[in-house]
């Protein structure tokens, strides 16, 4: 895997809050990556990948305001980043702000699409709701009836200690 | 049930105008022409269906490539699975603007003519709108037969409820209806003694529960009567249990899909939360699994009696002056979904079913200048009117898992009231807020664009925005007026020329009075559940309506009806209680078209019963 796959990875980790694992699982990894430079362009996504890579260690108390300056906060790159994110989420890339086209100029290729038929199945908005994509990856006859898997993640309400009791704004959530 | 890799050949244009034996020729391919084709075949009779759409569905590929269509699709709207076809264009509501006092609006297919613009959509394919449809199949009250006796309003039907319940009985048999006969026993709905649905109810989703432990032994007032509250499961046209007590104990053998003998299509719901627009697996019914049956049945020489002629748009019934008989009618056959070229073909036949939905049936009467003695063509048009309101649950429901709908608050379907306002049934959607916002994906852009979320955060936000979403969907009585209507204009025509629909609508102050109720009473259902009320309706809305001084989105609902209506005589009707044309001996118009009313019960059940019957009184009229 070349250091550009992995730091588009690891960009997209931090972003999404799903493993680099998940990621890889959808099969879509290199895709989206090939949809940023398709949109944007190389030198763009490079300056993306950049910026994440010179980012503080992720011990250091810093890097999360360092992602918020430098990336979200950047005047272009942080469209660039959300659509990233709503991609990953969704399988869509969502058409860039009016603003930022106004400022960078009009990319041809960007238009509001579907990556793929199996970009929208694998989008992670679904596993993050533990629920399945409407119109695929159906979890079986009457398991509607049930409570909702919604998977723990670092920082998931689940993952405190104290949301193991059955409290009413937590019923439905099972690791 | 296995059905042949090609469930239906395509009949040659050629072979079918010189044909001049067809004891029938239907128009349209959905539930209504499916089921008198397959009673006919079942007789002995040779049928033609004309089909306006590809037809490229009626085999699994096909089918498959709608779902790929649909997955790619940036915007999913209930008509996103279904490619465009100007030959046979379709409403889509995303299209749809508000309308200017005095405005008419001719961008999109049906030509909004107002003051309401209506959303109301129905599907010209293969299966007609019964590719999409949601599959819920309550049976009209009793009352709803009589709402002119009963409540003073609307009109009573020419048959009563005792004489269309036995079709009822065979319209769930064809469809495979999953319900329970005590869930479906409320506001006094009987049932013979030894009856069971063909398959067991589809259990109650975990959001269902949620808002029924909320709401389970409280009641509301109205008009000092007491409604008891309960979410109670829907009867749905979709595959579930079989009932082995089903059929005097001889049980149910569910109806498969079309076109394959794969154990993963045509079983049981697999819970795809798909239902609208499309069930990816055929565990929902859709009227190619009874065409695939009518397709089967062969006349004495080997022949399949009922042939398909797909990419046939019937554009004009031609009636014999003399004796106002159908001689024919005139067909335009296109090749190509993307050319509008096409050749005009002669059909002939001895009884001519329209079935193509109560608007294009109304839609081909108009323009071929049938207008009935009656005057009544197009006129009467009906669909349920629905007011939405969205909710966040105190705690996380699981939202959008599910089949679309499972159950809902249906008491208020009948009651002393109705004789001021509308009676409505409220379904509670499986799929969140996605009709009244665009959710989830709506809430994805909102966290990340608006809110600045990402990672740990944004997924946090995720699931407490999605996952505790409640759609209250309340389905309103819509009455029939004479003035809201379909009509037709030279002016507006389609890519082959035929002339399009134009609708004139203003929804009845009747059923505004039902709005305006049902929205207080869905704030009370929220207060009692402690959700979070996040309705509102913009006046922008394209079908915003003021009423009392407060405004409401009314959405369509896709029950179209009326626009041939069903009486006693041909000076108050357009069919007779066969859905036989009074003016025109051999020519029966067929489907929502003919009700009279539509009470709160989503139409398909009913008109497929209606069917049943008609078919019936064809084969006595070939006879």
């Amino acid at each position: 895997m070349s250091n550009r796959v992995e730091a588009f990875l690891g960009l997209s980790a931090e972003l999404t809050a799903f493993s680099r694992f998940d990621l890889l699982g959808t099969g879509l990894a290199e895709r989206y990556l090939g949809t940023l430079d398709t949109v944007v362009g190389g030198e763009i996504t490079d300056m993306l990948l950049a910026a994440f890579v010179a980012l503080p260690p992720p011990e250091d108390g810093t890097r999360a305001q360092a992602l918020r300056a430098t990336i979200l906060g950047s005047e272009l790159l942080g469209d660039v980043a959300r659509a990233l994110i709503k991609l990953w989420y969704s399988g869509t890339w969502f058409e860039l702000p009016y603003a930022w086209t106004q400022r960078f100029g009009p990319k041809s290729a960007d238009a509001t699409f579907v990556v793929s038929p199996d970009a929208y199945i694998e989008g992670l908005l679904w596993k993050a709701i533990g629920a399945h994509p409407a119109g695929a990856k159906a979890p079986g006859y009457g398991s509607w009836a049930y409570p909702p898997k919604i998977p723990t993640f670092p920082g998931s309400p689940t993952s405190k200690p104290d949301a193991v009791s059955v409290h009413p704004q937590n019923a439905g959530i099972m690791s | 049930m296995l059905f042949p890799s090609e469930s239906a050949l395509r009949a040659d244009p050629q072979a079918v105008a010189g044909s001049s034996d067809y004891d029938i020729v239907i128009v349209g391919s959905g539930i209504s022409g499916a089921i008198i084709a397959k009673q006919a075949a079942e007789a002995g009779k040779r049928v033609l269906v004309l089909e306006a759409g590809t037809g490229v569905n009626r085999s699994l590929v096909g089918y498959d490539d709608l779902l790929t269509t649909f997955y790619s699709a940036a915007t999913k709207d209930n008509q996103s699975p279904f490619p465009v076809n100007a030959n046979a264009a379709m409403p889509r509501s995303p299209q749809l603007r508000k309308l200017q006092a005095g405005e008419t609006d001719s961008s999109t297919y049906i030509v909004q003519s107002g003051p309401y613009v209506s959303d109301t959509t129905y599907t010209r394919i293969f299966g007609g709108t019964t590719m999409h449809w949601e599959a819920k199949t309550p049976r009209m009250l009793r009352s709803d037969f009589k709402s002119r006796t009963n409540f003073g309003q609307g009109l009573d039907w020419p048959l009563s409820f005792e004489e269309i319940e036995e079709d009822y009985r065979l319209a769930e048999q064809e469809i495979g209806v999953s319900a329970d006969v005590e869930d479906q026993s409320y506001l006094g709905q009987t049932f013979p003694d030894d009856y069971v649905f063909p398959m067991r109810g589809l259990p109650l989703s975990y959001l269902d529960q949620q808002v029924n432990n909320g709401i389970d032994g409280t009641s509301v007032d109205l008009y000092g009567q007491i409604y008891p509250l309960k979410v109670r499961p829907y009867p749905q046209a979709r595959n579930g249990i079989p009932n082995p007590a089903y059929d005097g104990g001889r049980g149910y053998r569910p109806i498969g899909a079309v076109d394959t003998h794969q154990v993963e299509e045509g079983g049981r719901c697999q819970g795809n939360t798909n239902c609208v627009p499309l069930c990816p697996v055929q565990a929902r019914y859709h009227s190619g699994k009874t065409l695939a049956k009518a397709f089967r049945i062969r006349g004495k020489s080997g022949q399949s009696l009922v042939e398909l002629l797909p990419q046939a748009v019937a554009s004009k019934v031609v009636i014999d002056p003399d004796s106002g008989k159908v001689v024919a009618l005139e067909v335009k056959v296109y090749n190509d979904s993307a050319s509008p070229a096409h050749e005009t073909i002669t059909v002939k036949g001895k009884v001519f079913v329209l079935a193509a939905g109560a608007i294009e049936t109304a839609r081909l009467m108009l323009s071929s200048g049938l207008r009935s003695t009656s005057g009544l063509v197009g006129r009467n048009l009906m669909d349920h009117a629905y007011l939405l309101n969205w909710a966040l649950m105190p705690q996380i429901c699981g939202t959008m898992r599910g089949t679309s709908s499972t159950g809902g608050i249906v008491d208020l379907r009948d009651g002393p009231f109705r004789e001021k306002q509308a009676a409505f049934a409220i379904d509670i959607h499986n799929d969140g807020w996605g009709w009244a916002t665009g959710a989830p994906t709506s809430d994805l852009l909102e966290l990340v664009d608006d809110r600045n979320l990402y990672g740990a955060d944004l997924r946090r936000g995720l699931i407490d925005r999605i996952s505790r979403q409640l759609l209250l969907a309340v389905m309103l009585e819509v009455l029939p007026v004479e003035s809201n209507r379909i009509t037709v204009d030279p002016q507006f025509t389609d890519a082959l020329g035929n002339m399009r629909p134009i609708l004139s609508f203003t929804v009845p102050e009747y059923t505004m009075r039902g709005a305006a109720y049902a929205r207080q009473f869905s704030r009370t259902v929220f207060a009692r559940l402690g959700a979070q009320d996040h309705t509102s309706y913009a006046p922008s809305d394209f079908g915003y309506v003021a009423y009392e001084g407060q405004g409401y989105a009314i959405r369509g609902g896709n029950h179209l009806a009326g626009t041939h209506i069903m009486g006693t005589t041909k000076t108050n009707s357009v069919v007779d209680r066969n859905q036989r044309s009074w003016d025109h001996e051999n020519l029966y118009l067929v489907g929502g078209g003919s009700m009279p009313t539509i009470g709160t019960a989503n139409v398909t059940l009913t008109l497929a019963a209606m069917c049943f019957r008609s078919g019936r009184d064809i084969l006595k009229y070939l006879h």
